[in-house]
């Protein structure tokens, strides 16, 4: 009941840090509903029975993402200013979603999911398996990713930089 | 041999040498005049076997057939076909002989020739045609012919404005014509001409006379633009515009002629209908007078002969109408004969004096050129009708045929213009042959080359032996010979004469006036030389007529069409400029649009 | 809770990402709406992976993928943004239309 309880907040507050996200006008605030979804997001993976992912969310997402983006908003300075806020497109665009909500909601809704019996145990979530998983049968996974981003990475800088050389 | 098979070669022989000289001789002058003079000759070897060797059953081969139609294609070998299709042959050799002199220096021989050749493939097609639509179509194609010869000379504007004027106006008569086959075929389902003329089972039989009046007259359309009969007759004097030869032998000899042989071709259909004949015959009477009016005033030597091309045509249909067969087609013949005569002399002046003048010519000497002069006598005392002459005769005949008929108005006035013709034929030799100064004593003026007055003196020959021919012509159409007394003939004779008396007085004597009896009455003369005001009506009702269609026209087509399609681009201009106004470039509205389709997919495909 | 709460609550999430990228002129909005987008994968990979996957590490794997990425991509993204507000002093991207028809 708690556990059901603690997970409706979570989903409320992604989906509140979301909606939040997308309507307010300053560029700030929208980071911070961003940073609220991202937190709640991180709840709802902990129920979902993985700490660890929970643990990555937060530590990467609100840790790095958030941080980097607050950081690129302080470094480009009227970027933190009210942007012009078109109300008309903005209503325009939250009908095109509402739409696409309501068409995947009925879908959702009307559809058959092949469930489980019950949920695998503990064990075959723990970050053993993870790591496991990652060094054997995805180690190429692991490896793209490793590759993608270190270049971009080192892409950002050099495109950053040398536009910085020429200024 | 088959006459199928002499046909064949007589009216195709032309054709090939047509197409190779065309095809392959075009910097070969020479070559071209052999081949077309060759082809022609033998055309002449082939008509006069044929006509030798008589009337002989009809041949022909079906070669289209759609139900109970059947279009066939063959010759006739009657005395109609065999003694025109000799003549025709005869007279296109002719002229393809002094044609050699007449276009001597000219750069465009080959295609001259050519032409030439062309012209008898279609005649002898026509003439030879036992199927209407066959014959429609060696029809058209002397019209074609026609057209390319009037306009020869096309760098000339006037020639090639008279080449376009003889096309429209036989353009005209032919689409009555057409229309008047396609009837016939429609009504009798069948296009075979003695299938048609049949008494028992023709045409006649199938229809009332009513529907068979309009059918002929349609047909008479054809005739009245292709044989130049009033109102279609303007387009004839104009197309003296081509070379003389071609005006001597399209123009008045032969091609002209073939409304009349189509006249005399289908002259049972015209008999059975009274209204037809009455029709006819007021055209003709009026045509001839007026032509002979006309010619009474012209100073250019070509046209009075093409004004007397028309009169002539205008009495052979008049005596077809009235149904003298022999006297129309005496006269036919017998005219194709001296007119060719009268036009190739009056080359002969032109090529000389080049002028078409008949009083320069006159002036400047034109009777010493003595060949041309004689032929020129002779060709006019016989279009005059003075005995013993070829024309004597014909015209003897066709004024019998029409007080036989019984139309004594029109055989009255025939012999005015019988009158009248003697009368303007012998102003024009007495312009050449007596001028109004003594001549000047230069020895400049020679006569032509004998290739020239070769044809002239054959022709001349034929001019004076012309009558013999009413016997065995009589025969040839299975036609009895009609006797007529000396005093029958008075009038026609005592007309010519005074004819020729008059036109003595009025130019001929040393104290002439030389402006003839029609210059006491102005009004009648501004008549005459303005040619009956008919082109200027012509010019005044069609040609303004035209020009409104061509106005509206114009504004339809830059308005409505240009307009419309104009307005077409500028639709889809628009509409391409709106629609590329939604490639804004803003990625935004491309998401939008992404996700609205998804959102749609995803109704439609998630709701089955 | 059922799987379809979390994949309703990743649908909100997704279209509230949608919104912020269709409406918002500020490139840096707009990135967070797809950071949005991505959690909401995320979300549905981990739902799907803990209701009905046979081997639930998988799920994991790919989320860990996804926040790489996201990672690697917010670099770049920054990154142009940088260059683009230094060269135009703006990043309104209703101003960048270099594409259009």
């Amino acid at each position: 009941m708690i556990a059901t309880l603690v997970i409706a907040a979570f989903m409320i507050l992604a989906m509140a840090g979301a909606i939040y996200a997308a309507l307010v006008p300053h560029t700030l605030h929208c980071i911070i509903g961003l940073g609220l979804t991202l937190f709640g997001v991180a709840g709802i993976y902990l129920y979902l029975g993985s700490p660890f992912v929970a643990a990555m969310q937060i530590l990467i997402y609100i840790g790095g993402i958030s941080v980097a983006m607050v950081f690129a908003l302080m470094l480009s300075v009227s970027l933190a200013k009210k942007m012009k806020h078109s109300e008309i497109k903005v209503i325009l665009s939250s009908i095109a979603a509402i739409l696409f909500l309501a068409v995947m909601a009925r879908l959702i809704m009307t559809t058959e999911f092949p469930l489980r019996e019950e949920p695998a145990g503990a064990a075959a979530w723990g970050v053993e398996q993870i790591g496991h998983g990652f060094l054997t049968t995805y180690s190429p996974l692991f490896i793209g990713l490793a590759i993608c981003l270190s270049v971009a990475i080192i892409a950002a800088v050099l495109v950053a930089r040398r536009e910085a050389d020429k200024s | 041999m088959n006459p199928a098979i002499l046909a064949i070669v007589v009216i195709f022989t032309p054709l090939v040498a047509f197409a190779t000289a065309m095809l392959f001789c075009m910097k070969a002058h020479r070559i071209a005049q052999g081949l077309i003079l060759g082809g022609g000759a033998v055309s002449v070897v082939g008509a006069f076997l044929l006509l030798l060797g008589g009337p002989s059953e009809t041949q022909s081969i079906v070669w289209l057939s759609s139900g109970s139609l059947e279009l066939s294609f063959g010759f006739m070998f009657d005395g109609l076909s065999l003694s025109f299709g000799a003549v025709v042959a005869l007279i296109t050799f002719l002229v393809q002989v002094y044609s050699i002199g007449y276009m001597h220096h000219d750069p465009a021989k080959t295609r001259y020739f050519a032409l030439l050749g062309l012209f008898g493939w279609a005649m002898l097609g026509f003439v030879y045609a036992v199927d209407l639509l066959q014959a429609l179509i060696f029809w058209e194609l002397v019209g074609l012919a026609s057209f390319f010869l009037i306009g020869f000379w096309y760098e000339k504007p006037s020639a090639s404005a008279a080449a376009r004027k003889a096309f429209l106006l036989t353009r005209i008569g032919d689409t009555g014509l057409l229309i008047g086959i396609l009837l016939i075929i429609n009504i009798s389902g069948m296009a075979h001409i003695p299938a048609l003329l049949d008494a028992e089972t023709g045409l006649t039989t199938m229809v009332s006379e009513g529907t068979l009046t309009l059918l002929v007259l349609l047909i008479f359309m054809g005739i009245m633009g292709k044989s130049a009969q009033f109102p279609l007759h303007t387009w004839l004097p104009d197309a003296m515009e081509g070379p003389t030869p071609v005006s001597a032998l399209l123009h008045s000899a032969t091609m002209v002629a073939a409304g009349v042989f189509l006249f005399a071709r289908l002259h049972p259909l015209f008999m059975a209908s009274e209204t037809a004949i009455l029709v006819v015959l007021c055209i003709a009477i009026f045509t001839a007078l007026m032509s002979a009016t006309i010619a009474m005033v012209e100073t250019d030597l070509k046209k009075v002969l093409a004004y007397s091309s028309i009169g002539q045509l205008a009495f052979m249909l008049a005596a077809l109408a009235a149904g003298g067969l022999l006297a129309g087609i005496l006269h036919l013949i017998l005219h194709a004969v001296f007119k060719a005569l009268l036009f190739l002399c009056a080359g002969s002046y032109i090529h000389h004096f080049e002028t078409n003048d008949m009083r320069e010519i006159g002036r400047r000497g034109g009777r010493r050129m003595r060949w041309t002069t004689a032929g020129l006598v002779i060709g006019g005392a016989s279009l005059a009708g003075l005995p013993p002459l070829a024309g004597f005769f014909s015209k003897e005949e066709v004024l019998a045929s029409l007080s036989h008929g019984g139309y004594h108005l029109i055989w009255f006035l025939a012999l005015f213009a019988a009158f009248l013709t003697a009368y303007y034929t012998f102003r024009m030799v007495f312009f050449i042959i007596l001028p109004d100064r003594p001549l000047e004593a230069d020895a400049t003026v020679h006569d032509s080359s004998p290739v020239i007055l070769g044809p002239i003196i054959f022709l001349t020959i034929a001019t004076v032996l012309g009558g013999l021919i009413l016997g065995p012509l009589a025969a040839i159409l299975l036609l009895d010979v009609p006797h007529h007394s000396l005093l029958s003939m008075l009038p026609a004779i005592l007309c010519a004469l005074a004819g020729v008396f008059v036109a003595w007085w009025d130019f001929g004597r040393s104290r002439a006036t030389r402006r003839g009896f029609v210059g006491a009455v102005p009004v009648l003369h501004r008549l005459f030389s303005r040619k009956w005001y008919v082109d200027d009506v012509y010019q005044a009702v069609f040609a303004r007529f035209i020009q409104l269609m061509a106005t509206v026209l114009h504004r339809v087509e830059v308005d409505l069409l240009d307009g419309g399609a104009d307005r077409l681009a500028d639709v889809t201009r628009w509409t391409g400029g709106w629609t590329a106004r939604l490639q804004s470039g803003w990625v935004q509205a491309y998401i939008a649009s992404g996700v609205v389709v998804v959102a749609l997919a995803g109704y439609f495909l998630g709701s089955r | 809770m059922s799987l379809s709460a979390f994949l309703l609550v990743s649908l909100v999430l997704f279209s509230a990402g949608l919104v912020a990228i269709m409406s918002r002129r500020n490139l840096v909005t707009i990135l967070v709406g797809i950071e949005l987008m991505l959690n909401a994968a995320s979300i549905n990979f981990m739902a799907f992976n803990y209701y009905t996957a046979v081997d639930p590490v998988v799920g994991q794997i790919i989320v860990l993928v996804i926040i790489g990425l996201a990672a690697a991509e917010v670099a770049i993204f920054l990154s142009i943004l940088m260059v683009l507000y230094r060269a135009r002093h703006d990043v309104d991207v209703e101003e960048i239309r270099e594409i259009r028809g």
